[in-house]
């Protein structure tokens, strides 16, 4: 009697297992909003503390819905694109990309966005994070001197390209309108003990690569998508030497990696590295093992790495061209004790060549 | 030079009368009155002209459109007609409704007169004007309407009609295509109530 | 009698406060042949040839110095008197005060950061108008060699490149440039500038116009890809999408104007 009492127990458990299975969400715990998640915000609204790439706001540890404020200014300003070049962008709160947004699922979030009184042109943004028309865009266009703000609800978590939408949005977005938000599920993602937000990003000028002086926009390269740079957070050399990213053997980062594009897909990819984990896309899967991303224009990824033994990784865009003659490369530097029994060099010599060895086969006659 | 002593002496004159003017000058207008745009001169469907400054003191519908339109403008004027019946029917007056036309070129007093009884509607309450002196795009400006000719004749323009108080600010705005809106009906009720 | 009339003539000029001329030269206007061409923007999704009657146009945009003349004659339209209707916060922002530039280039320099309505007010006092779109549009299509020359790429570019260049920076001098094959100058490359149908030159998404300022199909991302003939004439979309984004009453510090008379007007 109490076996066939358990039975029925279990299969009832089962079924109903089986019955919500069919209804709930695919998605993994804490990437959708539930009920429990998207309530009202809760508590007073946090004002987004934003911070200029590489760095990424600090991790959130709050587990209620918040109301958060976050400020964004349009600004178009001359800056460097390489030593020696400069260039006019467009950004958001002067840097490219713009800075970094982290929310949690369910949070409701006003954006506000001013323009910047000496820009010439109109401005809006568009967050591949929100559910709305145009992302935000119609309802955040601001002229120079004025500010808009408008309201959403981080429905779904994952990481999203933010952008400028205005037209031309194809000369915005060339000129480094664009940045990236972070929607974290309701629990977090893992631990890790670095992060670092990287953009990707081609700049058309015509002067060739490294061609000194005041740069336009290219139209016509623009139009024909061949640029004349491919580099990461606006600039060549924003991640290399003094710039270069810095961690300790042992701990393991996290790339939030982001393209502005407007038009290249990425191939990004860590020299010497495999990604232990990665969200491809910026969703909800999770993928091992990886060792290079494909990641297009208006498209994100999280990637992690264990790193286990000393020395620079390159941080590249495997399309090779692009690393070696467009700009496309930043370096993470590892500091630690060498660990030989992972990676070691054996020898480096000069060997005879073949001629100097002659061989029964050419002596036999 | 007979004559130059006349002309200056009727500049003097001139002179003299706007200075007057300005000293009977009653209270000023609110900052956001829509009567402080530039003098505009109207005429109406019956030939008679009245600057546009002497619409104050009562509240009004005011609007924009032209006698040709074939879409837009009718539905434009019917709208507003079911509007009113519906401020009737809430137990106010219908207030009086001005449409001043952007297309001055074409629509002359007759081809207004001829409008006003195509829509079945009369003056002093349902008024169809143009301008005889003054910049109908200052008008067009405060009330957000816009217009441009298309290469094969008629307009690009938009529609809005504009709920002002007695002293010519905006209260509030309607489309006017066809749906009425009980917000604005709301509106105007409560303008003509506390104005009565 | 002659003697008393001079008389009475001087006492009048001496009464008359005639507008401050002084450092405002009077504007030139230039006369522009009429023809047909081919608008940049679509009638709905047509493509539309307009013709464009002879008109006279501002040589050069209004100047700053211009623009403070009218100011002292007209003070209504100051900064600070003028009703909040015709001119945000933003109006002349940058002037010294209301009728002071506080630019030792103010001859040479486009006022800008004025408001339609203002604008509209300023050609008024010529006997002026502001521009149609096609009217600007035609003017502005004409290089110093052609009177179409907007298909060049090259030109297209040095356009673009020429209104990004001044990025930060206060508009550049008028005339440092040829004129066009009409004579006009600095019509592409110095500022944006307010035409007088700007409110109404894009269908809204569902067909409507919507009003001025609010950009219609524009607003959406991929609107301007809708919008214009070429799309990929990003410097007219750049000038296009910086003016219908504005209301009337807005200034923005990089749109500035010039006037026109239509052929047959009173001077």
């Amino acid at each position: 009697m109490k076996r066939i009492l358990a039975t029925a127990i279990a299969l009832a458990l089962g079924c109903a297992a089986l019955a919500s299975n069919v209804h709930a969400s695919p998605l993994p715990a804490g990437w959708a909003c539930t009920p429990a998640t998207c309530g009202a915000p809760e508590g007073k609204p946090i004002v987004e503390q934003l911070l200029p790439p590489p760095q990424v706001p600090a991790r959130i540890t709050r587990r209620y819905p918040a109301k958060v404020i976050v400020n964004l200014e349009a600004r178009e300003v001359v800056g460097t694109l390489a030593d020696g070049v400069k260039y006019d962008f467009y950004t958001f709160n002067g840097t490219v990309p713009g800075p970094m947004i982290r929310v949690r699922v369910g949070d409701t979030v006003e954006i506000r966005l001013k323009n910047a009184h000496s820009d010439h042109m109109p401005h809006n943004i568009d967050l591949h994070a929100v559910m709305g028309t145009g992302g935000g865009a119609a309802d955040s266009i601001v002229i120079p001197g004025h500010e808009g703000a408008f309201e959403f609800k981080a429905l779904h978590a994952g990481f999203f390209v933010y952008h400028c939408a205005m037209a031309p949005a194809a000369v915005h977005i060339a000129n480094g309108m664009y940045g990236a938000i972070m929607v974290e599920p309701a629990d977090g993602l893992p631990r890790v003990d670095k992060e670092f937000y990287v953009m990707q990003g081609e700049f058309y000028t015509p002067g060739a690569y490294m061609q000194p002086g005041l740069q336009p926009l290219d139209m016509k390269k623009l139009l024909d998508e061949q640029p004349t740079y491919v580099v990461f957070n606006g600039r060549v050399g924003s991640l290399t030497g003094d710039h270069a990213l810095r961690a300790r053997e042992g701990q393991t980062v996290r790339f939030f990696f982001a393209n502005g594009g407007p038009n290249l897909t990425s191939s990004f990819h860590m020299i010497g590295g495999i990604w232990n984990t990665v969200w491809p896309w910026g969703g909800s899967n999770e993928d091992h093992n990886v060792q290079t991303i494909s990641v297009p224009p208006g498209g994100t990824v999280i990637a992690d790495m264990k790193l286990v033994v000393p020395g620079t990784f390159m941080l590249v865009d495997h399309a090779a061209v692009r690393m070696f003659n467009k700009g496309a490369l930043g370096q993470l530097v590892v500091s630690g004790p060498e660990q030989p029994m992972l990676y070691r060099a054996l020898w480096n010599r000069p060997f005879p060549p073949a001629s100097a060895m002659p061989t029964a086969a050419t002596s036999a006659h | 030079m007979k004559k130059f002593v006349q002309l200056l002496c009727a500049a003097l004159l001139g002179t003299g009368l706007i200075a007057a003017a300005q000293a009977a000058e009653p209270a000023p207008l609110p900052a956001t009155s829509i009567y402080r745009i530039p003098p505009l001169t109207l005429v109406d469907q019956d030939g008679h002209s009245f600057s546009f400054a002497s619409l104050v003191g009562t509240p009004r519908l005011l609007g924009m459109f032209y006698a040709s339109c074939q879409m837009a403008c009718p539905v434009e004027i019917e709208t507003i007609k079911q509007i009113e019946h519906a401020v009737a029917k809430a137990g106010a007056t219908p207030i009086s409704v001005v449409l001043v036309s952007f297309d001055p070129t074409h629509d002359d007093v007759a081809v207004l007169r001829k409008a006003a009884v195509q829509h079945g509607v009369s003056a002093p309450e349902f008024l169809l004007t143009r301008a005889m002196t003054g910049d109908i795009g200052m008008l067009g400006g405060v009330l957000g309407i816009s217009w441009r000719p298309l290469p094969g004749g008629g307009f690009q323009h938009n529609v809005v009609v504009a709920l002002l108080d007695r002293e010519g600010r905006i209260i509030a705005t309607d489309p006017a295509n066809g749906r009425i809106d009980p917000a604005f009906v709301a509106a105007i009720v409560r303008e003509e109530r506390a104005t009565r | 009698m002659l003697r008393t009339l001079t008389g009475l003539l001087m006492l009048l000029a001496a009464l008359v406060p005639w507008p401050a001329r002084a450092d405002a030269a009077a504007a030139r206007f230039v006369t522009v042949p009429g023809g047909h061409f081919v608008s940049s923007l679509l009638d709905g999704t047509r493509t539309v040839t307009v013709r464009v009657a002879p008109f006279a146009m501002m040589e050069k945009p209004v100047t700053e110095a211009q623009f403070a003349a009218f100011l002292r004659a007209h003070p209504e339209w100051q900064r600070g008197r003028i009703a909040p209707l015709f001119a945000g916060p933003n109006y002349l922002a940058g002037w010294l005060t209301p009728t002071d530039p506080g630019d030792a280039q103010a001859a040479r320099r486009p006022v800008t950061a004025v408001s339609w309505f203002t604008a509209r007010a300023y050609c008024d006092s010529l006997h002026a108008e502001l521009p149609s779109w096609y009217q600007w549009e035609y003017a502005a299509a004409a290089s110093s060699s052609s009177r179409d020359a907007r298909a060049g790429m090259i030109r297209r570019n040095a356009i673009l490149a020429a209104l990004m260049r001044a990025t930060g920076q206060r508009p550049g001098l008028i005339g440092q440039r040829p004129a066009n094959v009409y004579g006009l100058r600095d019509l592409n490359r110095l500022i944006w500038e307010w035409v007088s149908d700007y409110g109404a030159m894009f269908p809204d998404v569902n067909g409507d116009v919507g009003s001025a300022g609010s950009g219609s199909v524009l607003r959406l991302c991929g609107g301007a890809a809708l919008a214009f003939r070429d799309p990929s004439d990003y410097a007219l979309a750049e000038r296009v999408a910086a003016l219908s984004m504005l209301a009337p009453a807005d200034s923005s510090p990089f749109v500035g104007f010039r006037c026109v008379r239509n052929l047959g007007d009173a001077p």
